[in-house]
């Protein structure tokens, strides 16, 4: 229909430019058509009276409009309207067909796989149509480009027979880039790609479509595969922490999208497949969870808890179970690697007064061994018990007055006691401690502490999650333990129903209950109005009906503040059901949250740990030395261990910049689990050797052929965007039959410039016509004929 | 004529049940020194049932029934000690939990007196077992020799079952927790003043002993042969030795700051 009306292919639009042909310059025409247009005002005007007094007002100007337009055109067409475009010079360029060959496309829809699919368009005239004009060549892709067809190949069906979808990964984009370089020197008029856009690696970069542009190839794509499964559920990413305190609780934060199973229930698991377990292929079961399906193709995001367990690399799976009928199954298991550390945490917990919080707090901590309390309160005016202390010299001295004695401790927990009880220094050692060292702090409400503990004007109000009242007053007792009209509760806000720190129980709702059923609190405190950037997990419901936050955490600089303002909590102790785990449960949670993110000297990390496909890594060192100020001296190596014997030792170089941060690029040769030991030292002038600053432990893990069974619906976007970014054109299979019409019109390869006049298009012949019609129509239907 | 005897009769029973009534479980108000003011700390006295009620404690739960022995001027002065010689904030007046209300889980320390008198109903007990156990603290004081022993352990056995009673140890942490006694020796009742005998009946030696929880935490603390009270309330007398004194405040202090503290 489009060249029925324009005469020329839609390519000779979209690639061409319009010119004038004529020998008169444009301003002229210009100049003429708004004559015409003023003498026909002019002539229409001095006759309207006398020969149609009824074209009088707008009718006129009607009249005056189809004219003047008939005139324009008629004038443009004496100027020669026309499209210059640059054609391939017919049996001088090559024309690269590529088919993606992963194994992706081995899917099968409709009766075939979608390689035959692509196979079948190509024999069924898409080839032969481009091979009257061009010369052809043949490849395949999936994580490279490789030409399946010889120059002296006779018979083109045996090349293509030679396309097997059996590639374990797809990266279009390399493929592209490679193709692009290898194919420097040959004139390639066009690309036509045959996939269904799986691209393993995320997205299309910049520089393979700006390869293409520079040299002014366009890309056209043909998309195969539906855009929608059926059938099927995915898994789409899952988040856990890459390290984590032994025996601690963390969250499988799990994100799937499904087709076609709106309210069916889902079953998600958590294994441990890690090979300390003998049965390797169900693995320990650590966690699991039924829910129910949402909306068609929208993300669903669902948490699970579970315990780590000991010490040690673990390999995590994390499975969707398959639903009847289900396509593609093999897109419903991710796996996740966690550094579970066997080093136990230490909090420094300092409070200014016996009171019930502290001896709850550290009674819920007895069954952790992972985090240990070292305490210190005040018991009279002028004594200070301490506890859990490593020797006698340890807080010997009252609260750390030193770095590296306060740095020694990952966590600080401030209880009833006054600002003022630290001396500067000191409480510039508790902000570096946070911001610096990266330690954890938590501050409780109490008689002494927040705001009436004169917090509120210390120099450490920008490290508090909340903005302290500007008044004292703010702690309330409960009047009345036997009056029941004078209880304080707790409720969870929205963002603590499925928070790692305030999860009692699996189920967000049930969770929610159960914090609405816990015993009223023994006191409560206002601990003003959080921050922006805070986050309030629970509140607390005063007896006046008054809601304040309870538990308010936030990130300061490397480390992390938080306030839970109550020092009432241990009633869910006492006034639980014996056997209730709330209370312990709560605090175990709260304090491994203070503790568990809290770096060493040595922080090794890597982009990602599981590697899909390509080995590449790069591995990123932050050092820093006794006082946590960046080492930007320190000699750093990784020690890698891998599968089959595996060993390296790769050295790390300073990042520019960057301080104290250091990183090496490395390659994992072979599919497997690979643990890597990051050691930093410096020379000490002192010793006369090196001193070890620091070492950390991580793990990554290496899978190929795995992303390829995920994104198996065909991603028309990618494929639409690299057509559209190059000059190519997106096509359906049902238009396949123009395509090698489209081809030609290429500024690539070996091109003329051909000339396309327009006057003699069709369509302008109809609008003359009907400019004419309209206005005949128009005359009679006013009765002036 | 013979109505009126009879109506008589009847009135007089009825005022005679009335009184046994509030004896034993009327004029509770009369055991509270003021309004709960709220506190962090309340000194708080168990009351029970005695099932081996003596001259000192007749009838059942009655004031001045075992439970309630020396209270209130022993409790008082103790709390006016702990008030002015710890960081324990207490300004609190005296208060007492009931063996049969819920209440006593909000109050984490209990003194309990004459605990050779005491009886649990199986509900009691488990209560009592349950309060221990989730981190209650139980200070037991005023029981003399052998039998007294035996009543008491009989009432216990019914709570734990199953924990052992140690003796405690003088380096152990509860003589060291505020104050360090490293010296304890027997704190008589006010018999001493008239006597200069420091054991009633076969309690010659002085028992500090506990019992404790599965992590070591000490849930009981009993100090039997001995009696406390009496030291804190004649702290004041001329003839009661200050020795005594001294030591029973500087126990009971530790034995409170340890309770608040493990």
């Amino acid at each position: 229909m489009f060249e029925f009306f324009f005469k020329y292919p839609r390519s000779v639009y979209a690639q061409g430019h319009f010119a004038l042909l004529g020998a008169w310059p444009a301003w002229l025409l210009v100049l003429f058509i708004v004559a015409a247009a003023a003498g026909l005002a002019w002539l229409i005007r001095s006759r309207i009276g006398e020969a149609a007094p009824i074209l009088h007002g707008w009718r006129s100007w009607v009249i005056w409009g189809l004219q003047s337009l008939l005139a324009a055109i008629v004038l443009v067409l004496l100027w020669q309207p026309a499209m210059t475009v640059s054609q391939l010079k017919p049996q001088q360029n090559i024309i690269a067909v590529l088919v993606d060959d992963s194994r992706s496309m081995g899917i099968t829809e409709d009766g075939a796989t979608r390689e035959a699919q692509a196979v079948k368009a190509l024999q069924d005239g898409v080839l032969d149509g481009l091979k009257k004009s061009f010369q052809t060549r043949i490849y395949r892709v999936d994580d490279h480009a490789a030409r399946v067809d010889s120059n002296n190949s006779a018979n083109t069906a045996d090349d293509l027979k030679t396309l097997q979808p059996t590639a374990a990964s797809t990266r279009l984009g390399d493929s592209l880039k490679q193709f692009s370089q290898e194919t420097a020197d040959l004139p390639i008029g066009a690309v036509v790609l045959l996939s269904d856009g799986g691209e393993n690696t995320g997205g299309m970069g910049a520089d393979v479509i700006s390869a293409f542009r520079a040299r002014h190839i366009p890309v056209h794509t043909i998309g195969f595969g539906h855009e929608h499964a059926e059938h099927d559920v995915e898994l789409d990413d899952v988040t856990v922490a890459p390290r984590a305190i032994a025996g601690s609780r963390i969250a499988a934060k799990i994100t799937f999208h499904h087709r076609g199973y709106a309210g069916a229930k889902l079953n998600l698991t958590v294994r441990d497949i890690s090979t300390d377990h003998t049965n390797k292929d169900q693995g320990k079961l650590l966690a699991g969870r039924t829910v129910t399906l949402g909306t068609d193709g929208h993300q669903q995001t669902e948490t699970l808890l579970f315990d780590i367990g000991n010490a040690g690399a673990k390999t995590l799976q994390i499975a969707a179970a398959q639903l009847p009928g289900e396509q593609n199954t093999s897109n419903n298991i991710l796996t996740r690697v966690v550094n579970v550390g066997a080093d136990a945490r230490h909090i420094l917990y300092i409070e200014g007064e016996p009171r019930w919080e502290y001896k709850f707090i550290r009674q819920a901590e007895e069954d952790d061994r992972m985090v240990q309390i070292v305490s210190m309160v005040r018991t009279s005016e002028n004594k200070v018990y301490r506890q859990g202390i490593g020797d006698a010299k340890e807080l010997a001295d009252g609260f750390p007055s030193r770095a590296e004695d306060l740095f020694a401790y990952q966590g600080l927990m401030i209880g009833s006691v006054e600002a003022g009880y630290f001396t500067p220094n000191q409480q510039e050692l508790i902000r570096q401690f946070v911001d610096r060292r990266g330690g954890g702090l938590l501050l409780l409400g109490g008689q002494f502490a927040l705001a009436d503990g004169g917090w509120n004007a210390s120099k450490l109000t920008d490290l508090l999650p909340a903005t302290l009242p500007t008044q004292g007053e703010t702690f309330h007792r409960e009047a009345d333990p036997r009056n029941g009209t004078t209880h304080t509760t707790a409720e969870l806000a929205p963002a603590g129903v499925d928070n790692i720190i305030t999860r009692l129980v699996d189920d967000p709702a049930a969770n929610a209950a159960k914090w609405k059923s816990l015993p009223y609190l023994m006191d409560y405190q206002d601990p003003g109005t959080p921050k922006p950037g805070a986050t309030v997990l629970a509140n607390s419901i005063t007896p006046e009906g008054h809601k304040l936050p309870l538990l308010i955490t936030e990130s300061f600089g490397r480390g992390r503040t938080g306030i839970m303002a109550t020092g009432g909590s241990w009633r869910w102790q006492m006034s639980s059901p014996l056997g209730d785990t709330a209370h312990d449960l709560f605090w175990q949670q709260l304090l491994r949250w203070v503790v568990s993110d809290t770096p060493g000297h040595v922080t090794a990390s890597v982009p990602a740990q599981m590697l899909l496909d390509n080995g590449t890594t790069t591995i990123t060192a932050d050092v820093r030395d006794p006082q946590y100020n960046p080492a930007p001296d320190a000699k750093v190596e990784a020690h890698i261990l891998g599968p089959s014997g595996v060993s390296a030792l790769v050295e790390l170089t300073p990042v520019p910049d960057n301080p104290g941060q250091f990183q090496a690029t490395w390659n994992a040769p072979t599919v497997g689990s690979y643990l890597t030991e990051v050691t930093a030292q410096r020379a000490d002038a002192k010793a006369g050797k090196p001193q070890e600053l620091g070492r950390d432990v991580l793990t990554f893990q290496r899978m190929n052929g795995v992303a390829e069974n995920f994104h198996t619906e065909q991603n028309r976007e990618l494929l639409e965007h690299l057509a559209e970014q190059t000059g190519g054109k997106y096509w359906t299979s049902p238009e396949l039959s123009k395509l090698a019409a489209a081809i030609p019109y290429s500024e690539a390869g070996v091109t003329v410039r051909e000339t396309r006049e327009l006057w003699n298009l069709p369509l302008v012949f109809l609008i003359l016509v009907l400019l004419r019609f309209s206005e005949w129509w128009l005359r009679r239907k006013w009765g002036i004929v | 004529m013979k109505l009126l005897h009879t109506i008589s009769a009847f009135v007089v029973f009825l005022s005679l049940s009335a009184g046994l009534s509030a004896l034993q479980f009327g004029g509770r108000n009369s055991y509270y020194y003021g309004k709960p003011v709220p506190s962090e700390f309340y000194w708080t006295r168990l009351q029970y049932k005695s099932g081996y009620a003596n001259g000192n404690s007749f009838g059942f739960r009655s004031f001045r029934g075992g439970w309630s022995r020396d209270y209130p001027k022993a409790d008082n002065d103790c709390l006016i000690a702990l008030r002015r010689l710890t960081h324990i904030n207490s300004p609190s007046p005296l208060n007492v939990a009931d063996m049969d209300s819920d209440h006593l889980f909000d109050y984490p320390w209990i003194y309990a007196v004459s605990v050779n008198n005491w009886t649990f109903t199986p509900e009691e007990a488990k209560r009592m077992h349950d309060y221990l156990l989730k981190g209650g603290f139980l200070m037991v004081d005023d029981f003399h020799g052998t039998d007294d022993w035996e009543h008491f352990m009989a009432g216990m056995r019914m709570v734990l079952p199953n924990s052992p009673v140690e003796d405690l140890r003088d380096d152990d942490e509860i003589y060291h927790v505020l104050y360090d006694i490293n010296e304890k020796f027997q704190i008589p009742s006010e018999v001493f003043v008239n006597t200069g005998r420091t054991y009633e009946k076969d309690g010659y030696v002085p028992k500090w002993r506990a019992i404790r929880n599965e992590h070591g935490r000490i849930m009981v603390a009993i100090c039997a042969n001995m009696h406390l009270g009496d030291a804190w309330e004649w702290a004041d007398s001329p003839e009661y030795p200050e020795k005594f004194s001294g030591l029973a405040f500087r126990i009971v202090l530790n034995y409170i700051t340890y309770a608040m503290t493990h």
